[in-house]
């Protein structure tokens, strides 16, 4: 079958970055992996609670695409985009305070891991659990900048699983339609649970659904972090002139379960440790930087260091934080009313009745 | 057209016959469904049957007297073929207790009739009294359902039908209201669906004068008249006299109160045999106490009156003669344990008894200051109802109009009440340094009225001996 | 002042916020250049352009999804369901997503979905529902439901200013078939309060919407056949509901029939039920009944739609009936 989406070639590293930047983009992988590692630890000394996500392997996806993007453009990462949300502007304390359902975590305790937002300043929205939903939101989002004329762009994640939803089929055909500056990446990493990909979908590109909407597809490789880049980087800036929606596909391969719980018995067996050893996005990232851009060991062990300083101190600060107030919960579901009633048997029971109450209805020795 | 018939109902499992003693109805006469139709009497019980459903009567097979087997058609009555009225009703009185209430879902009549499903042919238990007309809400319950209720409160152990339940409990408002006027659901007639009492019968009850003590009840200021209204089983109506007014009289129907008085006082005069104890008492201490103390207490916002020291004396004296602050109950005598003193008010409507519970406990000030606030809040309407309630003795004062000597009528269920003439500074025999001579003092007269059932002339007088003392000698410490 | 239809009050509401307020926007299938099925959109596209008045896809998840987007963003879109029965294709996203978008992550969805509602129209299942019941336990969601014309502007009006996500439910019944002068200015009707639309003492019916009319002609019928005082609560606000209203009608009747079009199984009645015996048990003087349709899909014949959803005489005999109790 004819691919009718491009499959860009690898091309050599650099792709006109400034060499600081270079750096950068080591630093939020680099980030990303030791803050899920601590977050692993945390989970097994059962300080964090729910479930944990990691995206071991899939670093550069979430990492490089965000690096594309502006300030002011917006970002809807899915749990495995750590990556993406650090580079926008997620602090690590942020992230350790949601995992440890802190009251003064980002969403005071009320949303899970990573699910959630800032549109004010760094833009970027949480996700829900329901697979597709945000790619409508994200239609809708960037079809306010077109409709206010604002040279903003959207950038929303999904995963393999998550192309097969409706949600996810309906809100990138109104964005096309709508010609809305939204670029969507599907991160296919094989597996979408326990589901590899050949039971998800009978297409063998996923970046081949684009032409189903009119716009243009592109398949990349995912671990490559400055390759990721690009392409994101291509994508933004057709948006970002009015050119509308594109679909980019970045290959890459999830090691770790879908979560902690999640033991990986259906994945056959040394595909891991192939993917692993061999196509590892952090390990062929530091040979880039090392062998073609000639950046000495020290440096990147600099930025090890700095990693860990700053994952403890993050890991102290969002320890001491308290646990939210029980009567939180009843806040903030509508601007108004501004809290819900506490239930009548919680508070000691009141009789609805007034003891003394006699309205006019019982008739009797009124006055 | 389509007919029904008419059946000699079972009104009792061993009953096999039952005597048609009335028709209510006549041949040709139309009867909405649940409308008596016909009286009958048997050996357990008289009771008016209603009609099965509406129509109109065709015939009549049995006549007035006849005895005849139950079951038996006794009529018929022909059925409109309008919707809804025609078919018997959907809820027939089921034998056991399950049946559920079920009144004729879609009565046709406007007001809340009274809905008893109609009789099942074989029905092995009785089929249900009706409730009266509503026209005659004031009218004593048929003697069969009156019975019927009362069986069944009392627990025989027979399970009781929906039906049942929902004439002994009612509904939530119905239960809250009679609880309110501490009325006996059992005796007010139910117009409402199965013969419940609804919201409109208790208060047609009340309006009615049948028993309601509310706290504004209300006797006129007649020196004889001292009795508010019991909490007790209603009192029966009086009887019609037949006295007719004249050219340019004026004709006044009684006032709810009005009537609640009238009947209470010709109750407690017939219950209660009363007799009359009278005292003089020398009340010059207590005028140059009052009078010594009257700025401090007003200093402290309460007006000292003779009435305060005379209920202190009172309730002291009640202490020691318990056979005072009792009741009669059957063939018993109820010591109250508490002393809760009543005191009659005059308002521009009427009398009305405020109580000071727990009266024996209150010192002088304590007492004064009770007797000012129940005053002045009787007078704003401002007494809640357990205020009216619950009095062991009453005390009232006349005297303030210029009464010498009461003759009160008791404040039933009372055994006694306590009536206080004018005080004055009358000419008396004094005796100073042993030679005697005439003096002014304050005197007033105490005129005790007493239940002789439960208080003997002896018992009486003591007690009045002793609240004679205290006045006479009442310490200057305990005021 | 002129009457206006139930329709054209809607209409007028959407003109003067779109005129009033630059960020409100329209978005849904056939709303641009059609008009709309029922032509309540009609205009508003030559008054206000393409980017205001977007026709969308078939897509109830999509537009749905992307109208919270926009309103994070602090635009307010207006979302119209072609038919209400289609609200269910957007259930997942309207009530995972934009229900607890400000809860759980502080990000507000200012934004209406509307659309025609009820039968009696002989529409047959899928043109006729009521889905208010679906999303009563919704928290982060509001419901209105109005039965008059000056309601339909009011509430929509405030719909649109609500911070938060209102399901607005049109009565198409009700569209063309009643009129209303409306008041002048600024009509705006506060959500979360009922109206009385008729006074009475005898007997209370709580209900909303078509059934409105309907409880007002068996009112008209008990007073003059019955003698009966019929006082009938128009709710027009769902969720939140005016919890004070309700009582202070069972406080004063002590009788209550609730009648809506919706099921009688899970209907709101039996919330509007549980509501009354936890506020006002003491002042009941008979059980609280309900009349509502048959717990069947609605049929499309006129005499299987008839026998299947409330009438004006099952209103008057339910209310004798708890009357007579």
């Amino acid at each position: 079958m004819a691919a009718t989406s491009a499959t860009v070639p690898s091309r050599s590293a650099a792709g006109g970055l400034p060499r600081d930047q270079l750096l950068e983009l080591y630093y939020w992988m680099r980030l990303t992996r030791s803050l899920e590692e601590r977050l692993v630890n945390l989970y097994r000394q059962t300080k964090v609670v729910g479930g944990l996500f990691r995206s071991l392997g899939q670093e550069a996806c979430a990492v490089g695409s965000a690096y594309a993007l502006r300030r002011e453009d917006v970002l809807s990462p899915l749990i495995r985009n750590l990556g993406s949300m650090l580079v926008k502007g997620a602090s690590p304390v942020e992230v350790l305070r949601q995992y440890m359902a802190k009251g003064d975590s980002p969403t005071r305790g009320r949303e899970l891991n990573i699910h959630f937002g800032d549109v004010e300043d760094r833009n970027f929205v949480g996700q829900i659990s329901h697979l597709g939903d945000m790619v409508p939101v994200m239609a809708g989002v960037t079809l306010s900048f077109k409709m206010r004329k604002q040279p903003r762009v959207g950038l929303v994640y999904v995963g393999d699983g998550a192309t097969s939803t409706g949600a996810f089929h309906e809100g990138i055909n109104l964005a096309a339609v709508q010609r809305c500056p939204l670029v969507v990446i599907v991160e296919n990493n094989r597996y979408a649970y326990s589901t590899p990909i050949e039971q998800q979908c009978a297409a063998e590109r996923l970046a081949d659904k684009a032409a189903g909407y009119g716009i243009p597809g592109v398949r990349a490789d995912g671990n490559d972090v400055l390759e990721v880049h690009r392409v994101t980087r291509e994508a933004v800036d057709r948006a970002r002139r009015g050119e509308g929606v594109t679909l980019l596909e970045l290959m890459t391969y999830r090691r770790k379960g879908h979560a902690e719980h999640d033991n990986q018995s259906y994945v056959p067996s040394g595909e891991i440790e192939r993917w692993a050893s061999e196509n590892d996005p952090l390990d062929r990232y530091v040979k880039v930087l090392t062998e073609k851009e000639g950046f000495s060991p020290d440096a990147l062990a600099a930025i090890d260091a700095r990693v860990t300083a700053e994952i403890d101190q993050a890991t102290d600060e969002a320890e001491a934080s308290p646990p939210p107030e029980a009567l939180d919960a009843l806040e903030g579901v509508y601007a108004d009313p501004a809290r819900m009633p506490v239930l009548w048997y919680r508070e000691g029971v009141r009789s609805a009745v007034d003891r003394h109450e006699r309205p006019s209805s019982w008739g009797t020795h009124d006055g | 057209m389509a007919t029904i018939d008419v059946i000699m109902p079972q009104m009792g499992e061993s009953i096999a016959e039952g005597t048609l003693s009335r028709w209510m109805k006549k041949v040709g006469e139309a009867v909405k469904r649940d409308e008596p139709i016909f009286e009958i009497s048997t050996d357990k019980v008289d009771a008016e049957i209603p009609a099965p459903s509406a129509g109109v009567l065709t015939e009549i097979l049995v006549q007035e007297g006849q005895t005849v087997p139950v079951q038996t058609v006794v009529a018929k009555i022909d059925t409109e073929p309008a919707a809804g009225t025609g078919k018997p009703a959907a809820s027939a009185p089921a034998p056991a207790a399950t049946a559920p209430v079920a009144p004729a879902p879609f009565a046709p009549s406007p007001k809340p009739a009274a809905a008893a499903p109609a009789p099942a042919p074989s029905a092995p238990k009785p089929a249900p009294a009706p409730a009266p007309a509503p026209a005659a809400a004031a009218a004593a319950r048929p003697a069969a359902e009156r019975a019927r209720t009362g069986h069944v409160a009392e627990g025989n152990g027979e399970m009781e039908t929906a039906e049942e339940r929902l004439r002994r409990r009612s509904t939530p408002l119905v239960r809250k209201m009679v609880a309110e006027h501490n009325l006996d659901l059992r005796e007010i007639p139910g117009t409402g669906i199965a013969g419940r009492v609804t919201k409109n019968d208790v208060l047609g009850y009340i309006d009615s004068g049948a028993g309601a003590p509310a706290p504004s009840a209300l006797p006129t200021p007649e020196q004889a008249t001292a009795a508010p209204l019991p909490r007790g089983p209603a009192a029966p109506q009086p009887a019609p006299t037949g006295v007719e007014p004249w050219e340019g009289d004026r004709v006044e129907p009684w006032s709810r109160i009005r009537k609640l008085t009238a009947e209470h006082m010709v109750m407690s005069r017939r219950v209660s045999p009363h007799v009359n104890t009278i005292f003089e008492i020398d009340y010059t201490r207590i005028a140059q106490l009052r009078a010594k103390k009257k700025k401090d207490y007003a200093d402290r916002g309460v007006n000292l009156t003779f009435l305060a020291f005379i209920a202190k004396a009172a309730a002291d004296a009640l202490r020691k003669h318990p056979a005072l602050n009792a009741a009669v109950s059957g063939e018993s005598t109820i010591l109250r344990r508490d002393i809760n003193l009543g005191f009659a008010v005059a308002l521009d409507w009427g009398l009305i008894v405020p109580v000071i519970k727990h009266a024996d406990e209150l010192a002088l000030l304590g007492l004064a200051r009770a007797i000012n606030d129940l005053g002045e809040r009787a007078r704003a309407k401002k007494l809640s109802p357990d205020e009216v309630q619950k009095g062991t003795f009453t005390i009232t004062n006349p005297g303030v109009f210029g009464s010498v000597i009461g003759t009160p009528i008791i404040n039933q269920p009372q055994a006694a009440i306590l009536c206080v003439g004018s005080i004055e500074k009358q000419p008396a025999v004094i005796t100073v340094d042993g030679s005697d001579t005439i003096g002014v003092r304050t005197k007033g007269m105490l005129s005790l009225a007493f239940d002789h059932r439960i208080v003997d002339g002896a018992d009486a007088d003591r007690f009045m001996a002793d609240v004679k003392k205290t006045l006479q000698e009442f310490p200057e410490a305990a005021v | 002042m002129a009457e206006v239809t139930y329709l054209e009050a809607i209409r007028q509401a959407l003109f003067e916020e779109m005129e009033r307020d630059p960020d409100v926007f329209c978005m849904g299938e056939d709303i641009g250049k059609y008009g709309g099925a029922f032509k309540v959109t009609d205009g508003l596209l030559d008054r206000f352009g393409a980017e205001r008045v977007l026709d969308t896809p078939i897509s109830e998840t999509g537009f749905v999804g992307a109208a919270a987007g926009a309103a994070h963003m602090g635009m307010r879109p207006v979302c119209e369901m072609q038919f209400i029965d289609f609200v269910s294709c957007a259930y997942s996203i309207l009530t995972n997503y934009v229900a607890t978008a400000r809860y759980r992550a502080f990000l507000p969805c200012p934004m209406v979905v509307r659309g025609p509602s009820g039968g009696y129209v002989r529409g047959g299942p899928f043109h006729s529902q009521n889905p208010e019941a679906a999303f009563l336990h919704t928290p982060g969601l509001k419901i209105v439901y109005p039965a008059t014309a000056a309601d339909a502007k009011g509430l929509l009006k405030a719909a649109i200013r609500d911070e938060d996500c209102v399901l607005f439910f049109e009565h198409k019944y009700l569209y063309r078939r009643i009129k209303q002068e409306l008041p002048q200015g600024d009509h705006v009707v506060p959500i979360g309060k009922a109206r009385l639309a008729r006074e009475g003492k005898d007997v209370s019916i709580i209900t909303y919407a078509a059934t409105v009319w309907k409880a007002l002609e068996a009112a008209e019928q008990l007073e003059r056949e019955d003698g009966l005082s019929v006082e009938v609560l128009d709710l027009r606000s769902l969720l939140p509901m005016d919890d004070e209203a309700i009582a202070a009608t069972v406080k004063k009747t002590n009788r209550v029939l609730i009648v809506h079009e919706d099921t009688v199984t899970g209907g709101i009645a039996g919330e509007i039920t549980a509501r009354i015996q936890d506020l006002a048990f003491e002042w009941l003087d008979a059980p609280v009944k309900r009349v509502a349709a048959h717990d069947v899909p609605l049929p499309y014949a006129p005499q299987l739609e008839d026998f299947v959803l409330p009438q004006t005489t099952d209103i008057a005999r339910a209310a004798r009936w708890v009357a007579a109790y």
